[in-house]
């Protein structure tokens, strides 16, 4: 089926299958590969993206689901100065390894920020505890949190 | 595989059965489907034709979690099973009709084990890996149901008004039987439309869980205060969301031997919630 | 001057002699302490592109006419292939070849755990090839598995020979000794799962093969595939520009690599074959259980006087017996030492390399029998590692390179003072207490590595190794220690890595080895180019080279004269300065070894069993720190990893039949940023004198190998329970309760009794 959707602000078209995620329809069809596969299942978190302003993982939804509705991928903040400074952040706090989580993750504090502007330490543990990293050790991402939301 | 955007209730429930199923949030269904755990020709999408929102003390079925866990209005027991959900991410897709409906996470379930629960002859977990698993209710099946918010619905005495009846929580759920190993009442073509809820005095709901956050439950407890009567529901102690008649109950408990803790952390919990309300 | 040398070299602690040649000249000790670059904190330098979601990993690749694959595993612990019919799956849609058994050694008819992988489908989308797979028809011999590590040992089935260690005399010190403790301890299966499961693109060009693959070790790819294959090296070329985490278990190719190569062979495309989920955690190796029995005895003056320890390693159907014995033999000064290791051969998946193997899950028993013995003896549990402190290596009696523990003590020791208040936190259920644990584990990396650096004439640098970056911030490693070197900014300097075919052979990245293996040739390479600019400047400028300098971007000269680098470099116009470099050889005679000291502050919920991490204090001493930035957050990253490990990840199998039941990352527990306590981290920052131009050591390891004692400990300090058994999940804290509390009524009843 064909579907039409806006993604980071562009309207586009996709053909997809009927039980397809949108994480596939993003990374394969419509060449973001910024989103990322590692549970397949929503436990992870690196897929997150935004369906209409609220935070989801594109894993679970179908992409026939996206249809008519806006997305904004990790490639699809940078365009916009405010939300980079979030991407600034995970860089500048060391926040960032492997990177494999770190695109979800951005993506998740766009979204914490945008709804809270002085997040506590909880809160941000509440935010963020969808997505899993391995690597960091998570401590240099509250910095990131932080630095991000001083920064705003 | 076919998705069908009906208009109205009717028209989806018209959709339903014959393998269809209906598709809400997606969060679980989306990967049973993928775990070839839910076969389906057909998916019905229902966002748009069920009710989502609060109105009073009526909830749509087709108002997310995420919504809910910042709702004011609603009684705590049931803000708090939604804010300890599950993950942000999966929070702000799944809705509270759709959550009633999860399947267990028992790993031979899962797994695709030919079990009992999936109409064979041997519950794995019963004589193998166990410890999420069941302490009441789990002579056949020791799988444990997961929903937090079902444990806080039944304590707080809600009732569903679906496509065809309305009915207590309680009588969503039944335990399987050799002759139905199914968890719910609900038909192959009935929708949960709406949640009404009574308003207690105080109530809450505790989560034992693995981790801090994104866990499902070792064991939640909700209770409730109506003037002088409590009532108590658990999550993660059987097949089913499980009402406490009494505290006593705790004693008749039949844990297997890798769920015996569970039955040491629900009594700390209720008496807490109970402390707390 | 290139020198041959016989030398012991050294990964995750098991050592091989072998011929290196090394060529290296000798530079000038940097002075310790943060540099101009070198040991500031520095935000990695390809952080953007990683935060925009614009890095490629090898599952961001795409080739045209790309194929997908999907591996069919055995179910069976045990079992042979009486029959399998590929045909279903040949006729499948999108199929484009199909291979068994009888095609790859990799594809078995016998499997000897569940996910051996026994057939491959490729197809033009990985749901055709999966779809496919399920269309093979297998008939099953399936046999009895042995899953019990006991029984295993019983039935003397093992990996590798039994290895027993003796010195002095065991017996004779447990004759001898006023307290003795014995203690059985158990640590789980823990598998990796970093967030880009394992996964390669095999692609046939011209009459060799390119490989982009996740991976540890870009030349242990290119060797082992080359001999899989039987190309020359050279006809193997093996890309990795990012990768997704590693842990140690992306070191040699697996079963995808042979797998995705046979394919592509056969269409004649290019093959993507790439681990699910649920195949990460059951075939892509795992940090293997153990069962310790464990003996520590002392004086009453807190000597120890003997330690002694049957250690059970469940390795897997194949893989390798870690060390676990490893703390028992070389942490403390004990003359009497016995250990006995069983490599157990099982049909379960094999393990794999997994940050410090062996001493992760040996530190866990050795360090809480330690403090079961300060119980008894009433001592100090810091007291009683400073009475028995090592100041040589007891195995062998060779003087440590550089040891700094007893400093890595003393700064533990204002932490360590706030055990009666930190218990004075208590509140109900809730009991709060404090423990410590040591540190031990190699990290001195080794030879051989080269480097290469080119400068042009815009005076900037380019590194040029093909080596790897696992996510640990190598890249900016790298490019700080050739910025300092040069004298040039580090924005001046870009690192050039990740394929095997541009740059020279460059070392593994696991064991703690990257910086202290390849931070010295890279020294050494910049240190060439920057002798050839000061050559060039000085016929340029009519000085003596030794009284000319490269700093801040300018050459300077003794009496005050300054010139910019371009000045220089810019008479090149097209061409370039190259300079070379390579990794002498470690410290001859001595034993290179990191070593540090965890606090941890913990409460316990002593009604659910519910353990709350509130802080660690991680105090390491791995020489010189190069980035302490990159350096705190391999700290932070050890320790969650650590918590992990502590209270809630675990491999559960099926006891009947060996499946593996926790495949998902919901059933598969890793911490949440919710589970983070606060982390106080201190780097001793002492260069190691006798190692290398740099006195650099590793620190991927060192950090997660005490968490698990120093929290085990802290919860004896909070509550009186002996852990005993990995992870420290509610059932076993409830047990653990529970027995204290019987022993407690069993002490009081004697102490009536009398």
């Amino acid at each position: 089926m064909r579907i039409e959707l806006s993604v980071n602000g562009e309207p586009c078209e996709a053909d997809v299958w009927e039980g397809e995620s949108l994480l596939y329809a993003l990374r394969e069809r419509l060449g973001l590969p910024g989103s990322k596969n590692a549970c397949e299942q929503g436990e992870c978190g690196s897929c997150s993206v935004l369906l209409d302003g609220k935070l989801v993982c594109a894993c679970l939804v179908l992409a026939a689901q996206a249809e008519g509705h806006e997305i904004v991928t990790v490639e699809g903040l940078a365009e916009d100065g405010r939300l980079h400074k979030v991407q600034e952040a995970f860089v500048a706090a060391g926040a960032v390894q492997c990177g494999f989580c770190t695109p979800g993750l951005v993506v998740a504090t766009a979204d914490l920020l945008a709804r809270n502007v002085y997040p506590s330490d909880d809160d941000i543990r509440e935010a963020l505890s969808g997505n899993l990293c391995r690597c960091t050790g998570y401590a240099k991402i509250f910095d990131a949190v932080r630095m991000a939301a001083a920064s705003l | 595989m076919e998705l069908l955007r009906p208009s109205s209730p009717e028209e989806a429930t018209g959709a339903l059965g014959n393998g269809s199923r209906a598709l809400a949030g997606g969060t679980e269904l989306v990967p049973l489907i993928r775990d070839g755990l839910v076969k389906a020709d057909t998916l019905v999408e229902i966002r748009d034709v069920v009710p989502r929102g609060v109105t009073g003390t009526r909830i749509g079925a087709g108002t997310t979690l995420a919504e809910l866990e910042l709702d004011g209005e609603i009684p705590q027991a049931l803000r708090e099973a939604c804010a300890q959900a599950a993950s942000p991410q999966l929070r702000s897709m799944g809705t509270i009709g759709g959550n009633l409906l999860q399947a267990t996470r028992c790993w031979y379930w899962r797994l695709g084990f030919d079990c009992w629960l999936h109409g064979g002859e041997t519950c794995f977990a019963r004589d193998g890996a166990q410890r999420e698993h069941a302490v009441f209710g789990n002579d056949k099946c020791a799988s444990a149901h997961p929903s937090d918010i079902a444990a806080a619905l039944l304590a707080l005495g809600a009732t569903l008004r679906t496509t065809r009846r309305e009915f207590a929580v309680a009588e969503l759920y039944r335990l399987p039987t050799d002759d139905d190993r199914n968890v719910t009442t609900l038909a192959p073509d009935e929708l949960i439309l709406e949640i009404e809820l009574t308003t207690p005095d105080a109530s809450t709901y505790l989560k034992a869980m693995d981790r801090r956050k994104w866990s499902f439950p070792i064991v939640g407890v909700a209770a409730a205060r109506f003037g002088g009567e409590t009532r108590i529901a658990l999550a993660g102690v059987a097949p089913i969301p499980w009402l406490l008649d009494s505290v006593a109950i705790l004693d008749e408990a039949t844990p297997l031997p890798g769920t015996g803790y569970k039955v040491e952390i629900a009594r700390a919990l209720v008496r807490r919630a109970i402390e707390a309300i | 001057m290139a020198r041959l040398i016989r030398t012991e070299k050294e990964v995750e602690g098991r050592y091989e002699e072998v011929w290196i040649v090394v060529d290296e000249d000798a530079l000038d000790r940097w002075p310790a302490g943060p540099l101009t670059t070198v040991g500031q904190r520095v935000p990695r330098v390809d952080g953007l592109a990683r935060a925009r979601g614009q890095a490629l990993f090898t599952a961001d690749l795409q080739l045209p006419g790309m194929l997908h694959t999907a591996v069919l595993r055995s179910p069976y612990a045990r079992a042979r292939v009486i029959s399998i019919d590929l045909e279903p799956a040949r006729s499948a849609f999108g199929v484009r070849a199909v291979i068994g058994p009888a095609d790859l050694d990799q594809l078995t008819d016998e499997p000897g755990y569940v996910g051996h992988a026994v057939a491959a489908v490729a197809a033009d989308t990985f749901g055709q090839a999966q779809a496919a797979a399920e269309r093979i028809v297998v008939e099953w011999d399936v046999l009895e598995p042995l899953l019990d590590a006991d029984e295993a040992v019983r039935q003397e089935s093992f990996v590798s020979d039994v290895a027993n260690y003796e010195r002095g005399d065991f017996e004779r010190g447990l004759g001898g000794a006023d307290v003795v403790v014995e203690a059985e301890y158990r640590t789980q299966v823990v598998v990796h799962n970093s967030l880009e499961t394992h996964q390669a693109v095999c692609h046939w060009e011209d009459d060799g093969i390119t490989i982009y693959i996740s991976t540890q070790y870009i030349w242990g790819i290119r060797a082992s595939m080359a001999d899989h294959l039987g190309l020359p090296p050279d006809k193997v070329r093996v890309i990795c520009h990012a990768m997704g985490g590693g842990f140690g278990a992306k070191n040699s190719p697996g079963d995808y690599t042979p797998i995705a190569a046979e394919l592509a062979k056969r269409t004649a495309r290019p093959v993507r074959c790439a681990l699910t989920r649920r195949e990460e955690n059951v075939a892509a190796g795992n940090r293997n259980a153990t069962i310790q029995r464990l003996t520590a005895a002392a004086t009453t003056d807190g000597t120890l006087v003997a330690l002694g320890g049957d250690f059970v390693n469940a390795v897997g159907y194949s893989g390798w017996s870690a060390t676990t014995e490893g703390p028992m033999k070389m942490l403390y000064a004990c003359d009497n030492v016995r250990t006995t290791q069983y490599p157990a051969k099982l049909n379960l998946p094999p393990m794999a390399a997994f940050r410090a193997p062996g001493f992760v899950e040996g530190t866990f028993g050795l360090e809480c029998l330690l403090d079961e013995l300060a119980v008894k003896l009433g001592i100090d549990p810091l007291e009683l590692r400073r009475m028995n402190y090592a100041d040589s290596d007891r195995t062998d009696d060779r003087p440590f390179s550089s040891k700094n523990l007893a400093e890595c003590y003393r700064r533990a020791e204002p932490h360590w003072a706030k055990r009666d208040e930190v218990r004075a936190r208590s509140r109900g259920p809730w009991k709060h207490g404090i423990g410590l644990a040591s540190q031990i584990w190699y990290g001195g990396g080794g030879p051989p590595s080269y480097a290469w650096i080119r400068v042009g004439s815009d005076g900037r640098a380019q590194v040029v190794t093909a080596m790897q970056d696992i996510g640990t911030g190598t890249r900016t490693a790298m490019a700080q220690i050739a910025a300092e070197e040069l004298g040039i900014p580090l924005d001046h300097v870009q690192v050039s890595l990740g394929d095997s075919a541009r740059g020279p052979f460059a070392s593994i990245s696991a064991g703690s080895s990257t910086v202290p293996s390849m931070g010295p040739a890279v020294r050494s390479a910049a240190a060439d180019a920057k002798r050839q600019i000061i050559e060039i400047a000085a016929q340029r400028f009519h000085l003596e080279e030794r009284v000319l300098d490269l700093r801040d971007g300018q050459i300077v000269s003794t009496d005050g004269g300054s010139w910019p680098l371009t000045e220089v470099t810019g008479l090149l116009e097209s061409g370039q300065i190259l300079g070379q470099g390579a990794r002498g050889p470690n410290p001859a005679g001595m034993q290179v070894l990191t070593f540090g000291v965890q606090v941890a502050e913990v409460a316990v919920d002593v009604e659910t069993g519910e353990v709350r991490v509130d802080k660690i204090v991680a105090i390491h001493d791995v020489g010189r720190v190069i980035n302490a930035l990159g350096a705190e957050s391999q700290v932070e990253g050890g320790i969650i990893q650590g918590i992990g490990h502590t209270l809630s990840e675990e491999r559960i199998d099926d006891p009947a039949t060996g499946s593996i039941l926790s495949r998902t990352l919901d059933a598969y527990r890793m911490p949440t940023i919710a589970d983070v306590p606060e982390i106080v981290s201190e780097l001793v920052d002492i260069p190691d004198e006798h190692l290398t131009n740099l006195g650099s050591k590793g620190l991927g390891e060192p950090p997660i190998i005490p968490v698990a004692a120093a929290i085990a400990n802290a919860i004896r300090d909070a509550t009186g329970a002996e852990i005993r058994s990995l992870p420290i999940t509610r059932e076993e804290m409830l047990r653990a309760l529970r027995e204290a509390e019987a022993r407690e009524k069993e002490r009081r009843g004697a102490a009536a009794a009398v």
